[in-house]
């Protein structure tokens, strides 16, 4: 089936078959890697993407839903070399060790900072049930979320 | 996954013309998804609902809440209307799964599924709430027919389910894992008297605590239901056994009902 | 996209400095083995599974499998040109299973398929003639067949019974202790890439090396014809030491048949499944002790369940033997350690690696003691501390290092351990449904495999002309920062930037016959290792400086700069002018842990070159209508000798314990009566998510250097730390012991989850009437 569709600010026409999931769209069509598959049973939250400004992950829904959609992958948070805040933060703080995790970590914070620019830390922590990190005690994901905050609040 | 092919209508009509036996509607597929990959299911045909306008949505009408069958849980969490006049609704929707599942989850896949552990048919079922379809509309009481089971014809498709406006709790404990109920119970008192849905517990799927309520039409200030008889076997599996959940249900009732007290006093 | 590169820092040693990979992780360009462009032609595998129990095969129909579209070929052990075996110790677990499997789902053959849903969908169609097999899966059954993977170790220091005897107290216990999924976010997977010039095989492994000798096994090549190759896992804790081989040689026994290259990434169920996990443990104990609390005697008697084959058993429940007397003195002392087999998937490493289990019981019993003798649980701690009355091992090593009395007490200090408990003990008296409960334990780990041989390592070192440094050792990296310390340790060696120097992906072509990374080893072994090749590579410079600049001055590199005599040159400067006066660049460097070496035989020996030690405060708080529970606050005071990368550490230290945390009170593995396992997914398996972190975690580093001369007097980091955890199994049981009544304690076994804190409640109240 053929789906026209922005991902990461570009407009792109493909041909899928109805059962391809977004994950494996993105990650062997598009080659956008960054998006992990961790668990297969929709839990893990490593193949977490922005669809139309919402983390979803991207393991439970098919490509071809995403007709007429934006997506915006881990690929396309970053300008260039400029990172984002939140990307700059998990990177100041500490907030990742094997890394597998963190896309979706970035994501998921990515779209609460859009929708609660001053969130406290317990709603960062019962935001990110579905981020699963089993390298880390979340201190210092939940840190990183804190200070991608304050450094959103500052520009 | 299975060979299936898809197709995505853009009004309620066009989906019921297509709707039928392995004819299958996609809503927010947060547990038909998964069970498409462990290829527990195989649809010829997915007809995915996201794209109709009409089922989406929540407005106020004849002093009830009509809610989109095709509303995602964050929005009914999130939604003004129903945090001011069906609050336990609201902070229900707002504790299922994870902010990931809220974003596309929605009430329409949850009741059609009923599975026994989901949050919502506890809901609908307390608040006899009524469930609108392409063909009928269908009470609560009527609707959950066991586990997994409802009075949905195969052909037949949910477009909106309306909920009186009434105080009510909301209150679960989770399988720690999944975030599905271990046991959960939805509170309400309509103009018959208090109601309490329980889901997550009873082998039957989603079923009201018939003794529960009696003892608060009884008696208001009730709190002891430890001694209360609880009807239908509870479930025993992996995550705990059936004393347990039973426990649990006694717990959360105990709670709910107090949540539910402040409102109403 | 723009690569980011490692920030410009001088003097990088001791330093908090970011994971090297963390701009690649924040941007998602880091590369795992799933993100590696498919080589065209790639054909993708899947593992087809044996029946829902233990079976003799008695005929195993796979046409239709063959048949199923995309399907390229199925392999099954009769496909195997070489060795059949994935046992890494002992040759007694087919790769794959042929006439019998030993546990439920055992897999049985490979298909490979043009895409990995039709590999998977295939595997599914094989159709079975099976019968089933009696399966011992509980301790009861495996007790009861008592079928060994391993031969019993038994350590004995004195006559214990005797001593027991005499013993003014005696305490007799029991406690279970579950076995944890190691759930690294990456799942197993391997890229086998078949050519006329040698196998070359990316897998997400620990032990590259073996991967290498297991697929030379396998198909009757040399180590020297296959290159292994790891650049980065996804998370590993032990899963992918020894058993990341199943899956590479799956990989590559399809590569081989079909020339193509051919991609093995597990399914999680499958991964689950199919590899092994912490080893269960049933420890049985008795101790003497007196009126102080001084104990003079014990027994210890673990029954660890292992699985169907050996795995790295042996070496799992001599760890757990040398830690089940922690950190405290034992005089007359006997530990017994049966290695059960039993109708379940292969029990392997897993962070801690059986020390943990061991601790368990003893920090058990030091509760239950000072419960009888209405003591705090410190105080009888302290009593029994290495250093105040003895500090030989039960295995004959002697604990020199007293390290962990001005530990404890100064963490007693910092976390108000005393007022705290105080004030929770009172609360408790009062309280209605919420309960409280404080520990205090310590850790002190061997450092070191305790398979001596195991402990070397080596580097390769090159220096090119522009002055750029390549380091290469034999440690993977898995997110724990090994390739940044090393970086850091040749950076400072060379006095460079950071930046200058780079850690390539771990090669079996590059650095051969390596150790696992593991045992909390890798910078260690692989620290001292690239050290060594920096000391034969600044011998050279040394000795060309010299000449060049007629002097017996010997070399200064710092702040990018060589400085000799009165003069001094930049290092890019000095390494072209090398290579122009014809000076080898490149060096290896090896490593072997000096003076450790134990005997299985007379169970004495020095098994470790030094302790890692640590403690930790948790506060709990328990539900006492539901047993729903959690930590409140935690504070970790931890042993890191003088620290390579604080940042680094610290997040091994909050990591670790989080996950012994999960262990010990959350992650349950639930086997049917088939053995089949039924908690085979992240939603049916729980591990701490963002919301189970204590509310308050404090975690400091104690100041320390360590004595025996380690790379910059560090200390291994990895596994310690998990063992801070039993504070929370013991602050839960201290919660629900006050409604026991004076002198009670409960048998709160391990994980305690919300019903195994409910019984216990139960317990306790029934006890009180």
């Amino acid at each position: 089936m053929k789906i026209s569709l922005k991902i990461n600010g570009q407009d792109l026409t493909a041909e899928v078959a109805p059962t391809t999931l977004l994950v494996d769209f993105l990650r062997s069509d598009q080659g956008l890697t960054g998006t992990h598959l961790g668990c297969d049973t929709s839990q893990c939250g490593a193949c977490m993407v922005l669809v139309n400004g919402d983390a979803v992950k991207s393991c439970t829904l098919l490509a071809v839903q995403l007709d007429g959609a934006e997506v915006t992958t881990i690929e396309g948070l970053s300008d260039g070399e400029t990172l984002s805040p939140v990307q700059e933060a998990f990177r100041e703080a500490h907030g990742l060790q094997c890394g597998f995790c963190t896309p979706g970590m970035v994501v998921s914070v990515t779209d609460l900072l859009a929708k609660n620019p001053n969130p406290s830390e317990s709603e960062i922590r019962h935001w990110l049930e579905g981020n699963i990190c089993r390298c880390t005690g979340y201190q210092n994901i939940v840190k990183a979320a804190q200070m991608a905050a304050e450094k959103q609040q500052a520009a | 996954m299975y060979e299936f092919d898809y197709v995505r209508p853009t009004t309620l009509q066009e989906a019921q013309d297509l709707v039928g036996e392995d004819k299958k509607l996609l809503a927010g597929g947060q547990t038909y998804m998964p069970t498409l990959r462990q290829r527990l299911a195989m649809p010829e045909l997915l007809i995915d609902l996201n794209a109709i306008p009409v089922l989406h949505g929540i407005c106020e009408a004849d002093d009830r809440i009509s809610i989109g069958a095709m509303t995602r849980h964050a929005e009914v969490a999130s939604d003004g209307l129903v945090r001011s006049k069906i609050p336990g609704l609201a902070s229900m929707a707002g504790g299922i799964g994870d902010p990931a599942v809220r974003h596309r989850g929605t009430l329409g896949g949850s009741l059609a599924n009923n599975d026994p552990s989901a949050c919502y048919p506890a809901a609908v079922l307390a608040l006899n709430a009524v469930v609108h379809t392409s063909k009928r509309s269908i009470e609560a009481k009527d609707f959950f027919q066991g586990l997994f089971t409802t009075a949905l014809d195969e052909d037949e498709i949910i477009s909106h389910v309306t909920f009186p406006s009434v105080p009510c709790a909301y209150l679960k404990f989770k399988q720690p894992a999944s975030g599905f109920a271990l046991a959960g119970v939805f509170a309400c008192k309509l103009d018959d008297g208090f109601r309490l849905a329980v889901t997550g517990a009873g082998q039957e799927g989603v079923f009201r605590w018939q003794q529960a309520e009696a003892a608060l039409n009884n008696d208001a200030s009730f709190g002891d239901f430890k001694s209360l008889a609880l009807e239908p076997d509870m479930i025993e599996d992996v995550h705990a056994d059936a004393d347990y959940r039973s426990n649990l249900v006694r717990v959360a009732a105990g709670r709910v009902v107090a949540q539910l007290r402040e409102q109403l006093a | 996209m723009n690569q980011i590169s490692k920030p410009e820092i001088a003097n990088p040693l001791g330093r908090a400095l970011e994971h090297d990979s963390a701009g690649q992780h924040v941007t998602g360009q880091a590369l795992y083995c799933d993100d590696i462009r498919e080589p065209a032609g790639c054909l993708h595998a899947a593992m087809g599974l044996g029946p829902a129990f233990p079976a003799r095969i008695v005929a195993m129909d796979l046409d239709a499998v063959r048949q199923a579209p995309g399907v390229v070929a199925v392999f099954t052990a009769a496909d195997i040109p070489g060795e059949n075996n994935a046992g890494s110790v002992v040759h007694d677990e087919p790769l794959l299973a042929s006439d019998q499997t030993s546990y439920a789902q055992q897999p049985l053959f490979v298909v490979a398929a043009e895409t990995r849903d039709q590999a998977r969908r295939a595997a599914r169609l094989a159709k079975f003639e099976a019968e089933e097999r009696p399966a011992a899966v509980t301790y009861d059954q495996i007790v009861e067949r008592d079928e060994h993977v391993m031969p019993t170790l038994e350590v004995v220091t004195g006559d214990a019974e005797a001593a027991l005897a005499k013993a003014q107290h005696k305490l007799e216990g029991r406690i279970e202790i579950g076995g944890q999924e190691h759930m690294y976010l990456e799942g197993q997977i391997a890229l086998a890439l078949p050519s006329p010039d040698g196998l070359r095989v990316v897998s997400s492994t620990q032990h590259p090396t073996e991967v290498q000798e297991m697929l030379g096994h396998l198909l009757e090549l040399s180590s020297a014809e296959i290159t292994v190759e790891v650049r980065r896992m996804g998370g590993a804790f032990g899963g992918k030491e020894s058993q990341a081989a199943h899956t590479a040689m799956m990989a590559t026994l399809a590569a081989y048949h079909t020339g193509r290259p051919v991609k093995l990434r597990l399914d999680r169920d499958d991964d689950m499944v199919t590899t092994g996990k912490r080893h269960d443990f049933r420890v049985d104990y008795r101790l003497g002790y007196d009126d102080s609390g001084r104990v003079y005697a014990g027994t210890f008697d673990l029954a660890a369940r292992c699985g169907h084959s050996a795995d790295l058993s042996a070496a799992v429940c001599d760890r757990a033997v040398f830690h089940s007397d922690n950190a405290y003195f034992i005089p007359e002392h006997r530990i017994t350690s049966h290695r059960y087999r039993s109708n379940t998937v292969s029990n392997t490493a897993y962070r801690g690696f059986g020390g943990p289990q061991g601790m368990v019981a003893i920090e058990r019993a030091m509760d239950q003691i000072a419960a009888r003798l209405g003591k705090d649980p410190l105080d009888v701690r302290l009593e029994n501390l290495y250093g105040r009355h003895g500090d030989i091992a039960p295995y004959g090593m002697q604990v020199k290092e007293r390290v962990l009395e001005p530990l404890i007490r100064q963490l007693e200090v910092s976390a108000d351990y005393r007022q705290r408990r105080a004030e929770i003990e009172a609360a408790n008296q009062s309280a209605g449904r919420y309960r409280r409960g404080i520990a205090l334990t310590p850790v002190k780990f061997g450092i070191s495999f305790t398979i001596s041989f195991l402990n070397q390592a080596g580097a390769l070192l090159n220096i090119y002309k522009d002055g750029s440094i390549l380091i290469n050792h034999g440690g993977t990296e898995m997110g724990q920062g090994l390739y940044l310390k090393v970086a850091q340790v040749v950076a400072h060696q060379f006095g460079v930037p950071l930046d200058m120097v780079k850690i390539s992906a771990t090669r079996t072509d590059k650095v051969p016959n390596t150790s696992p990374t593991a045992a909390s080893s890798g910078t260690d072994l692989n620290g001292a290792a690239a050290l060594a090749a920096c000391k034969t590579l600044k011998q050279r410079l040394t000795r060309f400086l010299q000449q060049k600049f007629e002097t017996d001055a010997l070399p200064l590199f710092k702040d990018g700069r060589v400085l000799i005599g009165f003069h001094h040159m930049s290092y890019a400067e000095m390494a072209r002018a090398a290579w122009f006066a014809r000076i080898p660049l490149s060096a290896t460097g090896h490593f072997a842990t000096p003076g450790i070496g134990w005997d299985a035989k007379t169970g004495k020996g020095r098994p470790f070159f030094y302790f890692a030690h640590g403690a930790a405060v948790s506060e709990v708080e328990i539900d006492t209508l539901t047993g729903a529970n959690r930590v409140v606050r935690a504070d970790l005071l931890h042993d890191v000798g003088q620290s390579i990368n604080p940042a680094i550490d610290l997040g091994q230290i909050e990591g670790a314990y989080i996950q012994g945390m999960g262990w010990l009170t959350m992650e349950q593995l639930v086997f049917n009566d088939k053995g089949q396992l039924l908690t085979h997914a992240p939603s049916t398996y729980k591990i701490p998510t963002a919301t189970d972190r204590p509310d308050v975690l404090n975690i400091t580093l104690y100041d320390n250097k360590n004595p025996e001369a380690t790379v910059h007097r560090s200390k291994a980091v990895g596994e310690p730390p998990f063992m801070l955890a039993i504070s929370v199994h013991s602050a839960l049981a201290h919660a629900i012991s006050g409604l026991g009544g004076p002198g009670y304690w409960p048998d709160l076994d391990a994980p305690a989850t919300a019903e195994e804190v409910l019984r216990c409640l139960d317990a306790a109240n029934a006890a009180a009437v």
